[in-house]
């Protein structure tokens, strides 16, 4: 399995010089199967790119097919979505899989407010050219992808949920855990060591430094400490600090890998938009 | 009158190496008098650091904020709930929009920061908020600035807006269509539908309504996303080119045309090339055009600081004119 990064900054897309290496996009995470098979997480403005790349494939002729898990629907993590240009490509089948937000609007619901006429020229999820599904499952779901098995859990992010994911595929276990907050970071929810455990890669909600998270208690986000706490409880190989917050220039961010990995023994990088890894 | 530019990209924000020295932060623009009062046009997300930067002026006290919004469209508002000065108790941000459907402003601009979408909805922001509804033709003031709110073409409504203040006026004419091909109504639109005689009238009137509010303005901020090119695979997007804004800026007597709202595919280096090709395009039309990029600060009808030697000598006075263009 291959995983590229195209967006990793949470909250808000930085531009500019100072978020150069690490990126300033907001959140989107491609899987590839050894087999081709392809899966992205989250539609933030990282997706853009993405949906470049995917123009000069099969997408550009509308033979393209893509999952979509959304961890929820902040903006951040949707707001790729009106200009993800597979979607204006007639013949192109796209499902976009996601928990219902609480307060009773159902996921659909939610992305049809995102596109209503107010706010976008589309008018709605009916005028994407694509075959579009919006698929709600209740987290703790598990399920298949073509190439993927995906199983889910719901995690505390402030007032509400966000879906956590466990990815697998080609034997190999990528463990999506962003926009998550635990009762404290030294004590992580069984539902995300469950995920975690043995993974060979978690992606862990890292919006703030250590030494500002108690200024920040309840905001729905995680210092970079409780990705480690995880990490090696779950005995994940690999930890990558992900949802950089739109403060943390490149700079702040190498000191967070620094401080943050004198900490532990689990290897551990932070996300940076760029090349395809190898999982 | 000084006008600074947070952000000048159309549609969505686009980090990376390619937008470094334009910006990628969408449409915001920062108006200050002579006297240092202020308004703020449109919400895009360059309204975040535009409001780091004014809150730190305030110290953390409250201040009163005044933002003209020319439509709603994710791009011109989505900075709004991370504009800080919003989250100091007392705070006042008042809001100028058009209202285009039967929702009150607040529960459309309130719509941005349902819980779905956002942590805290605006009515638990600490700032307090109250919404005026715009009609174009129908002029009004904040303090010092004179507001003409001018109709433009683009899918649900916009507005643009002639300022005029310290004497000197300038306009913001964003985001609109040109008003030819293409009459944007209240639906989605998947490319030109043909135009009724109405219609034609209809995008006539505009147009003139826009050349007769220009008339007379020193600097004019349009809309000029697309080249030629790209305008005719989109004319249905809602969104115009240099040649467009220079047609209507020459009818109008403009002094000067400034680019923005550019397309997020533009690289640093093809914004480069436009900035070239248009500056040459506008002198042999007589049209200062300057391409607007993230940072950028400019004063409106005063080119520069001229210090003249006294005229009589003996009288020992330095005039220190501003030259008005």
């Amino acid at each position: 399995m291959k995983l590229r990064f195209w967006g990793v900054r949470g909250s808000f897309a930085m531009s500019g010089r100072d978020y150069l290496r690490y990126g300033g996009n907001t959140t989107s995470v491609e899987l590839v199967s050894n087999a081709g098979d392809r899966l992205l997480v989250d539609l933030g403005t990282g997706a853009t790119e993405l949906a470049k790349q995917l123009m000069g494939s099969e997408f550009g002729k509308g033979k393209g097919k893509l999952p979509i898990l959304l961890s929820h629907t902040h903006l951040d993590h949707i707001q790729g979505l009106p200009f993800f240009t597979p979607f204006f490509i007639k013949g192109n089948e796209i499902r976009i899989m996601g928990a219902d937000p609480i307060g009773g609007l159902s996921l659909e619901a939610t992305l049809q407010n995102q596109l209503a006429p107010h706010y976008s020229p589309l008018n709605g999820l009916e005028n994407l050219a694509a075959g579009v599904s919006i698929e709600s499952f209740v987290p703790g779901a598990s399920f298949e992808l073509p190439g993927f098995v995906v199983a889910t859990a719901a995690v505390p992010h402030g007032n509400m949920w966000t879906t956590a994911f466990r990815i697998t595929a080609d034997g190999k276990v990528v463990t999506f855990l962003s926009d998550v907050e635990y009762p404290s970071p030294d004590e992580p929810l069984p539902q995300a060591l469950a995920l975690a455990q043995d993974a060979d890669l978690v992606i862990h909600d890292a919006m703030h430094a250590d030494r500002d998270y108690d200024l920040r208690k309840g905001w729905g986000h995680s210092p970079a400490r409780a990705g480690v706490v995880v990490a090696e409880r779950a005995h994940a190989k690999k930890l990558a600090l992900f949802h950089h917050s739109p403060d943390a220039t490149d700079e702040m961010i190498d000191e967070v890998v620094a401080r943050t990995a004198a900490q532990t023994g689990v290897p551990l990088f932070a996300a940076a938009e760029g090349a395809y890894l190898d999982v | 009158m000084q006008l600074t530019f947070w952000g000048v990209r159309g549609s969505y924000p686009v980090p990376g190496a390619a937008t470094v020295r334009y910006g990628g932060q969408t449409s915001c623009v920062e108006v200050r008098s002579g006297s240092g009062e202020c308004v703020i046009v449109d919400a895009g997300t360059g309204m975040r650091a535009l409001g780091n930067k004014l809150a730190g002026e305030a110290g953390g006290q409250p201040r009163p904020y005044h933002v003209l919004l020319s439509h709603v469209h994710w791009d011109h508002i989505q900075g709004l709930p991370f504009f800080s000065p919003a989250y100091v108790p007392g705070t006042r941000i008042s809001v100028y929009a058009l209202v285009t459907a039967a929702e009150e402003l607040n529960q459309v601009i309130g719509g941005i920061t349902r819980h779905e979408f956002f942590p805290l909805p605006l009515e638990s922001v600490p700032a307090d908020f109250d919404f005026h509804q715009v009609e174009p033709g129908v002029d009004f003031t904040i303090g010092v600035f004179h507001i003409s709110p001018i109709a433009l073409n683009h899918p649900f409504g916009s507005v643009g807006y002639r300022i005029d203040a310290d004497g000197v006026s300038w306009a913001y004419v964003a985001d609109t269509a040109p008003f030819d091909q293409v009459l944007h109504k209240q639906h989605f639109l998947s490319g030109p539908e043909p135009l009724s005689a109405g219609d034609k009238t209809a995008l006539d009137a505009m147009r003139a309504a826009l050349v007769e509010r220009l008339k007379g303005v020193d600097t004019v901020v349009y809309d000029t996303h697309f080249l030629p090119e790209e305008y005719a695979r989109f004319p249905h997007y809602g969104h115009s080119t240099p040649d467009q804004a220079l047609d209507i800026c020459a009818e109008a007597s403009v002094r000067r045309l400034v680019l923005y709202h550019h397309a997020p595919a533009h690289t640093d280096d093809q914004m480069d090339q436009i900035a070239a090709s248009y500056l040459a395009k506008g002198a042999t039309r007589g049209i200062e055009v300057l391409t607007s990029f993230e940072g950028m600060s400019i004063p409106v009808g005063v080119e520069e600081m001229i210090v003249e030697e006294p005229t009589h000598p003996g009288t020992g006075v330095h005039a220190i004119p501003q030259v008005p263009k």
